[in-house]
């Protein structure tokens, strides 16, 4: 049996099944309506979709192009000068790590019109395509560029005809990855964006219709455009570069070798956490953002213990933090723990898969701000719905790279226990799990940024608790040091999250003899 | 180039004259405005539609640009960011950012008399005063739990006593059965859902002491002093728009079906219905947007039971006075 066919017959069993369950309102009396009933109703309000539709390409499509044009020529930069990338390390993990809804009401406060949308798209966009760059310039070949060398070419030269070249088909997997996520970093930014167009207001527009076959409309409209960037890309990938590539989210910052003395790094590391904030505060005084709502560094500190209300402002950050920090850990932890069961289970039954990957790839691409509305519908309001919703964005991801991991064990390290006798059970306890666990910390440092996302996600919209509610409500009350507390808050959760992976996993895979994977 | 006046080019100057000659006012300079609303383009502001297509205030000498709201957006935010000139508000988050953020607004009049939030419900499982909240499960968007708590308070029912849960103006969930009542506008959401089904009642909580305005028009201080005559045009303008709406509360909502109303993927019919029902609630003696003495201390005491301390100098009714 062909892939293809597989796909297109567990596709048909997957969407019969859905039909089923949709015409016997056997899910959530109603919330989950048959495919037939959904594109019946995307007909029907076929007249709506255009301009929201239109709204959101134009925002994506131009943060897509802002986003990957600065990150190419911060990629190319970070290349020629290895201290340009050390002192942007700061910046390259905070653009990583946040959460881009925790942003996103900053970013309407502080600019206008489309700019948000284009902004957070472009946010988007950044790091997978800037760390795709680096990645393919730095492995051109070192023989053609000594040929260029050897002819007197410089750095540019080399830059131009040999590193730009062989970085191809690595920008263009990254452009792929940036595509969704352009999509995502749009939608986002339509939350308290106001505006009358664009699917993401269209969705909050129709919550109050009691209509769910149209939410489900809208989402899987969401889905297909970004499904139909990313295989854009991927078409486009496979053409030029003529090799398909994993389906990989770099998940690291990248660093590069470099010979600077004890006190040179210490300046440059501290550069590093400075630059953000110097970058900051430029903003807001270039912006010129009104007094009221403008935050600037020492305005948090100031909001956040010095001032009369201080003492509320802690109490009601900490109570939010309460809530949301152990639901993002149980539902990150619990992503994780089944994304790398199914992975070791798809060791053992290949074909299962390959059934999976197609899922796994429109999960990947479905904006996780359309999902939200529809799990709610399935699973109400409470503690439940956060952490589905967290586990199913870190679950495929997270699945993906350690399966990965787990495919590229060398096949001699197989056949050693295989040579002695072992069962599949045995040969997975002594190989394929301890060599899928460098790949199993590639995946936490992914999955962190996204849990948080899912997390506060889920509060904003559906069950009115921890730092996603508190945002929502601080807009309400135009508490303006409270959205920015959060903001900065949840960034810098994420970076320490992520600080801390990158700590552990440098303590322990050097000891087990493994390094670490990007 | 040469100085070629175009026959249609003139003929269209010709209008413009003609216009500002029947208008009696300037419409050459005519000053540019803008206004946040509330909430997505539907029934709850025709009579600003009704003003615009008609031309009433490009008659005041106003370019005006209506900026629509939405579940997401806070209209106060957008005068604090300097996005709009005026904005229509809920009263009760207005005076909070008064008093505890310093924010710098004037309410200069109310598109409601009567707040339209209320508690639905299904008249299957109906919930008709407060106490037949106790025990039972209401959902309420987050800055409104405030509203709600001071309801509760008003009617002597203790907040523990309602299971309060965040509501995101979905009536799904009360459709299926999940929440007993949720809080929205009565205008509006009882048709919403007779039209996916079931029929639903409920009740006003300004009928149960929460005796405040809503869509209050509220303006930062410093644009009070900037645009003075021009927020008294929009006023006037704006007044006209909604009488002439309400000659017949059916006339205008259809007209608007592929205009404004066009992509929020409602009904006209439930336009129409909106429509009829918030009449009673906008009609004052005075003329729309009034603030009575009355109704001011009405809303000063009914915001004092939430610990908000409203003042008689954030309203001010000088501008009305003056259209």
């Amino acid at each position: 049996m062909t892939l293809r066919a597989g796909w297109l017959r567990n596709l048909v069993i997957l969407l019969a099944l859905w039909e089923l369950l949709g015409r016997l309102h056997l899910v959530a009396s109603g919330a989950l309506p048959a495919p037939s009933v959904i594109l019946l109703k995307l007909w029907a309000d076929r007249a709506d979709y255009p301009p929201h539709v239109l709204a959101t390409l134009e925002a994506s499509i131009l943060g897509f192009l802002v986003g990957n044009a600065i990150a190419i020529a911060a990629g190319v930069l970070f290349v020629l000068s290895p201290v340009a990338l050390r002192l942007a390390r700061g910046v390259n993990i905070a653009i990583f790590a946040l959460p881009p809804i925790a942003i996103s009401p900053v970013l309407v406060l502080t600019l206008s019109g489309m700019t948000p949308r284009v902004v957070l798209a472009a946010l988007g966009c950044y790091f997978t395509t800037m760390t795709a760059t680096v990645l393919g310039l730095t492995q051109a070949d070192a023989r053609s560029l000594d040929v260029v060398r050897a002819y007197g070419g410089g750095r540019w030269s080399m830059m131009r005809l040999v590193q730009l070249r062989s970085a191809l088909p690595s920008m263009l997997g990254g452009l792929r990855i940036a595509a969704p996520n352009a999509v995502l970093g749009a939608i986002l930014a339509e939350f308290g964006g106001g505006g009358r167009f664009g699917l993401g207001t269209y969705l909050l527009g129709s919550l109050g219709r009691a209509d769910p076959p149209r939410l489900w409309g809208i989402g899987l409209t969401a889905t297909l455009i970004a499904g139909l960037a990313y295989a854009a890309f991927a078409i486009l990938g496979n053409h030029i570069a003529g090799a398909s590539r994993a389906v990989t989210i770099p998940a690291a910052a990248p660093s590069l070798p470099g010979r600077h003395s004890r006190l040179a790094s210490i300046l440059l590391a501290l550069a590093a956490i400075a630059l953000p904030l110097v970058l900051w505060w430029l903003l807001l005084k270039g912006l010129g953002v009104p007094e009221m709502i403008a935050r600037t560094p020492a305005g948090i500190i100031d909001y956040l213990f010095l001032a009369d209300s201080a003492g509320s402002a802690q109490s009601r950050l900490l109570a939010a933090l309460a809530e949301t920090l152990p639901i993002t850990l149980a539902g990150l932890l619990a992503g994780l723990a089944f994304a790398f069961m199914l992975a070791l289970l798809v060791d053992v039954a290949p074909a299962l898969g390959r059934s999976l990957m197609p899922v796994a790839l429109v999960t990947q691409t479905m904006p996780l701000v359309a999902l939200t509305p529809l799990l709610v519908l399935l699973l109400g309001r409470g503690t439940a719905v956060t952490l589905w919703i967290t586990i199913s964005v870190t679950f495929f991801p997270s699945f993906v790279t350690i399966a990965q991991g787990i495919m590229m064990v060398p096949r001699p390290a197989l056949e050693v226990p295989r040579a002695y006798g072992a069962g599949k059970l045995k040969e997975l306890r002594l190989v394929a799990i301890p060599a899928s666990l460098p790949y199993l910390f590639a995946a936490l440092r992914l999955a962190v940024p996204r849990a948080l996302l899912g997390v506060m996600i889920a509060e904003w919209l559906a069950t009115g608790k921890g730092l996603g509610n508190l945002l929502n409500q601080s807009r309400g009350y135009l508490d303006y040091g409270m959205i920015w507390t959060v903001a900065v808050v949840a960034v810098l959760i994420a970076v320490v999250f992520h600080q801390v992976v990158i700590f552990t996993e440098r303590r322990v895979l050097p000891r087990l003899g493994m390094t670490t994977v990007e | 180039m040469t100085l070629a006046l175009h026959r249609r080019n003139f003929l269209a100057l010709g209008a413009a004259a003609a216009a500002t000659v029947a208008t009696g006012r300037s419409a050459l300079a005519a000053t540019p405005l803008t206004m946040q609303a509330a909430w997505i383009n539907d029934a709850e502001f025709t009579g600003y539609f009704v003003a615009m297509d008609n031309g009433y205030y490009a008659a005041e000498g106003l370019d005006l640009t209506y900026l629509p709201g939405g579940p997401d957006v806070i209209p106060e935010a957008s005068l604090v960011a300097g996005k709009a000139d005026l904005a229509l508000t809920t009263p009760d988050t207005t005076v909070k950012a008064i008093v505890e953020q310093g924010a710098k607004f004037k309410i200069i009049g109310t598109q409601y008399q009567k707040n339209p939030i209320g508690i639905v419900s299904l008249a299957s499982k109906p919930i008709k005063t407060p106490q037949d909240l106790v025990g039972k499960t209401l959902a309420v968007p987050p800055v409104n739990v405030i509203s709600v708590e001071a309801m509760l308070k008003l009617n002597k029912i203790d907040k523990a006593q309602v299971n309060i849960v965040p509501y995101a103006y979905d009536p799904t969930p009360l459709i299926k059965g999940e929440i007993d009542a949720s809080l929205d506008f009565t205008t509006n959401v009882p048709y919403t859902i007779k039209q996916a089904g079931p029929e639903a009642t409920s009740f006003l909580l300004y009928d149960f002491g929460f005796t405040i305005f809503n869509d209050t028009v509220v303006v930062s201080e410093d644009t009070l002093k900037a645009k003075r005559k021009e927020l008294v045009s929009w006023l006037r303008a704006s007044r006209k728009g909604w009488d002439e709406n309400f000659k017949d509360p059916n006339a205008y909502p259809p007209k608007f079906a592929d205009t404004w109303f066009k992509g929020t993927g409602r009904t006209v019919e439930n336009e129409v219905f909106f429509n009829n029902a918030q009449k009673p609630l906008m009609e004052a003696a005075t003329g729309i947007f009034s603030m009575s003495d009355e109704a001011i201390d009405k809303n000063i005491a009914a915001l004092s039971e939430v610990g908000i301390k409203a003042t008689k100098d954030m309203f001010d009714t000088s501008l009305l006075a003056e259209v």
